[in-house]
């Protein structure tokens, strides 16, 4: 299930939320004498509706979900277990990063690996999920995919958050979770469990057993996934709509212009897809009572390639450094090994969001050039006008979404010929596109920047009563314009799907 | 007392968003369910079962998703409104539609040479096996004849360009029919549907008389008809696919000849190898009160329609679009029986189904859009 869909918005939450919020986070049963029966409502309600949320969407694989799930919390109890033996704590810790990584491996990234051992080797090996997959469709005729292996949803997001658990624990940096509930809730927690934020174990762990659900919090998730919602129905699907039509011409022929525009409407597509979807998924948290940390600020504003990784995807930045750039020595020995440690987090970040030769060339490219800033460059960019700064890194990451979202790294470098005018400068396509869509481009464009915030900010202060009384028509506004497009749904893919 | 305020507003907030949050679901499920939208000119889905088969393979989930879609409260409406917000913000395309100033024209695609050679060598194989006079007449649309009411640049392929193309490219048996000039220097009069992709009595009239001379019939004068407008209600696929209100409705022409129309019977073949259904008419009056009125000619496309005439002359036939539908009846008047063939709707060899050379003619009909998108052709080159 999408957010961004009318089942889940005017069937699954008002279902859940009516019931969450009248339910106390705790009942508990008298059984007789002084035993009692203690039951985690809400966090059994987030349960169930966290796995009827994620089996809507992926009904057979929902069971590596469980799988995952299941192992990390038992890894975590053995690890409480045996808190005085490191060896036995390390061996829990093994087994669930062996795991989850293991499941990444076979379902994100197996087709990669055999398609590139079947070139080297010029074998014929087919993929074992493929083979289990026929098998199963043989027997229960599931339409399991038999071609190429069908990414689980979610599955770059939990195998992460599940793992964050296991590793902060086994680091002694969080108390071990005793109920099964409690931790199958965090997994499930349906705001986040198919496409993020990233929250770590250690940013809700006292939430999971104790929170307050009042007004207040109500109506401030109400505001962040209106925002979230009108972000991705309104901004990402209308000006994605450009990006697909030209990404589907023939980049031997589209002009310098063409190639501009359509590469711009990613920018704002992506940006707005993935950062309205983090915006939901953060109001919903708090409407559960949850305070999810921030995934997006405005990170088209930065000055620098270093400081765009520190506002795009941040939970992800956020767990890399954690769990990979610290724990391998970050930049405490020595330069050799910080350069080696940026390049190998920046490789990986490129993996994780797809197995391709193109996405691990994005990620180097981008550790590449923050390995150039630590160098000195950054403090060049530092001292440049504000202007020349920020326009430079637009550029460097407009660039990257052409090797991010082109499909072959020769696409990718056709489409670069045609960005610098290998096929001329423009033409009356182009004039087209730019006519018929200056207004989406003019809201992206302000949307990104930090001046809607800034001018609710200062309209908040002067007109406090006003801003009160706007508050809820805006709801109301654009709930009825999201599901005008909603209903007249031509066009509503989820791009963060994907990864 | 500030921190109340604010509570307030919280309160409200809330309201507002939770009461559209139950009000719009609950009416939905309340309401009477619809089993197709003429509107949108689709069947609706209907409530899905569920079983262990389609919960795995999410055959349940996606049906009840559309069917909650299919069915939402105010469908139409919503998507009205919208659509009214985006052409006001300056949008001129909706959903492979331009919407021009009193007009509503297609989105053609960019022709695929490769699959138009494939159509023509078809057919030229079929006119060099068959010893029979061969006609080939491509209709311009309307994307053509007004793309000069287009936003400037909008992508719209010269269809004058793939007509010359495929004129070119034919061989001697065939001889080609261009009604190009006619349309365009008639392109004020009423020739074209403005909510619907097909073109009028009057622009099929028009089309007749251009190609009288090449097919050997001296065409009935206008004045010989008189001219009933069936219906002045008219909302196309055009409409359909955009939903926009602006366009006025199209008005249906039923044009008899004065003298009488000479008909003997109408067999619509609805499936090959079963009896076909014998009419008395080439006009399905029925189809007027609903949505598809333009099925009121000859009815909805079938594989095979025979029109046998009381009149004098010799036997057509005619591989065809849907534009033959009000086309045929002209010819009735110069033909004793004429057979319509939709190799869309045919899934074998047309040798099959009858022997050309049993025809003093035969006559290729189809619009340039359904020309350059059309993968049926190809099936003439097939034994």
């Amino acid at each position: 299930m999408v957010f961004s869909s009318l089942t889940f918005l005017y069937y699954f939450l008002p279902v859940v939320l009516i019931v969450y919020i009248f339910l106390p986070n705790r009942i508990t049963v008298p059984l007789g004498g002084d035993r009692h029966l203690v039951i985690p409502a809400r966090n059994l309600l987030i349960l169930l509706s966290g796995f009827f949320f994620y089996a809507w969407g992926e009904p057979f694989y929902v069971i590596l979900m469980l799988f995952s799930t299941l192992i990390d919390y038992t890894a975590g109890r053995f690890m409480a277990k045996y808190d005085d033996s490191p060896a036995k704590r390390r061996l829990c810790l093994i087994v669930s990063v062996c795991m989850n990584v293991g499941l990444l491996a076979v379902f994100k990234y197996s087709d990669f690996i055999i398609d590139t051992v079947n070139v080297i080797f010029r074998s014929d090996i087919t993929n074992p999920v493929i083979l289990a997959n026929r098998a199963i469709n043989d027997v229960y005729n599931f339409g399991l995919s038999e071609s190429r292996v069908a990414l689980p949803i979610g599955i770059s997001f939990y195998t992460f958050q599940s793992m964050s658990y296991t590793i902060d624990l086994y680091l002694r940096n969080i108390k071990v979770q005793k109920s099964f509930i409690g931790f199958t809730s965090y997994v499930t927690l349906f705001p986040q469990i198919v496409a993020g934020p990233i929250v770590r174990y250690e940013d809700v762990a006292a939430e999971l057993d104790e929170r307050t659900v009042n007004i207040n919090k109500i109506s401030e998730g109400i505001c962040f996934f209106v925002k979230g919602l009108a972000k991705k129905v309104l901004l990402a699907n209308n000006i994605g709509i450009i990006w697909t039509q030209i990404k589907a011409m023939d980049y031997r022929e589209i002009s310098a212009a063409t190639a501009w525009i359509g590469i711009l409407a990613f920018t704002f597509q992506i940006y707005f897809d993935f950062s309205g979807y983090s915006d939901m998924a953060v109001g919903l948290g708090k409407m559960l009572g949850f305070n999810f940390p921030k995934n997006f600020d405005h990170p088209y504003l930065s000055r620098s390639v270093s400081e765009f990784w520190r506002r795009w995807h941040i939970t992800l930045g956020t767990w890399f450094r954690e769990y990979v750039y610290i724990p391998l020595g970050g930049n405490r020995k020595g330069h050799g090994k910080t350069i080696r440690n940026l390049l190998i987090v920046w490789g990986l970040t490129g993996l994780w969001h797809g197995a391709s030769w193109n996405f691990i060339l994005w990620g180097l490219y981008f550790g590449v050039l923050i390995v150039i800033e630590r160098l000195g460059w950054g403090n060049v960019l530092k001292k440049l006008p504000s202007v020349v700064s920020g326009l430079y890194t637009f550029l460097i990451v407009v660039f990257g979404w052409v090797l991010f979202d082109t499909n072959t790294l020769s696409d990718a470098g056709q489409f670069f010929k045609a960005m610098f005018g290998g096929n001329g400068l423009g033409d009356s396509t182009a004039a087209y596109y730019m006519a018929s869509n200056i207004v989406i481009f003019l809201l992206c464009i302000f949307a990104s920047t930090d001046l809607f915030g800034k001018l609710a900010a200062a309209f908040k202060k002067k007109k406090g009563k006003l801003y009160a009384g706007v508050t809820p028509a805006v709801t109301a506004a654009v709930l009825l314009l999201c599901t005008s497009y909603l209903v007249d749904a031509t066009y509503n893919p989820f791009l963060y799907f994907r990864f | 007392m500030k921190k109340l305020k604010l509570n307030i507003s919280s309160l409200i907030n809330c309201v507002v968003f939770f009461s559209l949050l139950i009000t719009l679901p609950v009416a939905t499920t309340l309401l009477p369910k619809k089993e197709r939208s003429e509107m949108e000119n689709k069947p609706l889905q209907k409530m899905p079962s569920i079983s262990a088969k389609t919960v795995f393979n999410r055959k349940y989930m996606n049906d009840l998703e559309t069917y909650i879609s299919d069915h939402f409260v105010g469908r139409t409406s919503w998507i009205r409104s919208k659509t009214v917000l985006e052409t006001s913000l300056g949008k001129r395309e909706r959903n492979g539609i331009y919407i021009l100033k009193n007009r509503l024209v297609e989105h053609i695609a960019e022709p695929d040479y490769n699959s138009i050679d494939k159509s023509v060598n078809a057919v030229n194989k079929f006119a060099s096996e068959n010893d029979v006079p061969v006609f080939f007449m491509i209709v311009p649309t309307s994307a053509e004849i007004y793309a000069d009411e287009l936003s400037k640049n909008a992508p719209n392929p010269n269809q004058r360009d793939v007509i010359n193309y495929v004129y070119r490219s034919f061989g001697k048996g065939i001889t080609t029919l261009d009604v190009y000039p006619v349309m365009e220097s008639n392109k004020y009069q009423y020739i074209y549907y403005r909510t619907d992709h097909h073109w009028t009595t009057r622009g099929a009239y028009l089309a007749y008389a251009a190609a009288g001379k090449k097919m050997g019939y001296t065409p009935l004068s206008e004045d010989k008809y008189d001219i009933e407008h069936a219906s002045d209600e008219f909302q196309g696929t055009f409409y359909s696919k955009a939903l926009y209100d602006k366009v006025e409705n199209d008005t249906i022409d039923i044009w008899h000849p004065t003298a009488g129309e000479n008909v003997r019977e109408v067999a619509v073949t609805t499936m090959y190898g079963e009896e076909p259904q014998l009419y008395d008419s080439m006009y399905f009056r029925d189809y007027l009160s609903v949505k598809d009125k333009y099925a009121a000619f000859l009815g909805t496309n079938a594989p095979i329609v025979t029109i046998k005439s009381g009149n004098e002359g010799g036997k057509l036939l005619v591989i065809k679009d849907s534009y033959a539908h009000c086309y045929a009846p002209f010819l009735t008047e110069h033909y004793s029986e004429i057979t319509l063939i939709d190799l869309r709707y045919i899934q074998i060899s047309y040798k099959q189904l009858l022997n050309p050379e049993d025809y003093d003619q035969v006559l290729f009909l189809y619009n340039a859009s359904s020309f350059i998108s059309d993968t049926d052709l190809r099936k003439l080159a097939y034994d």
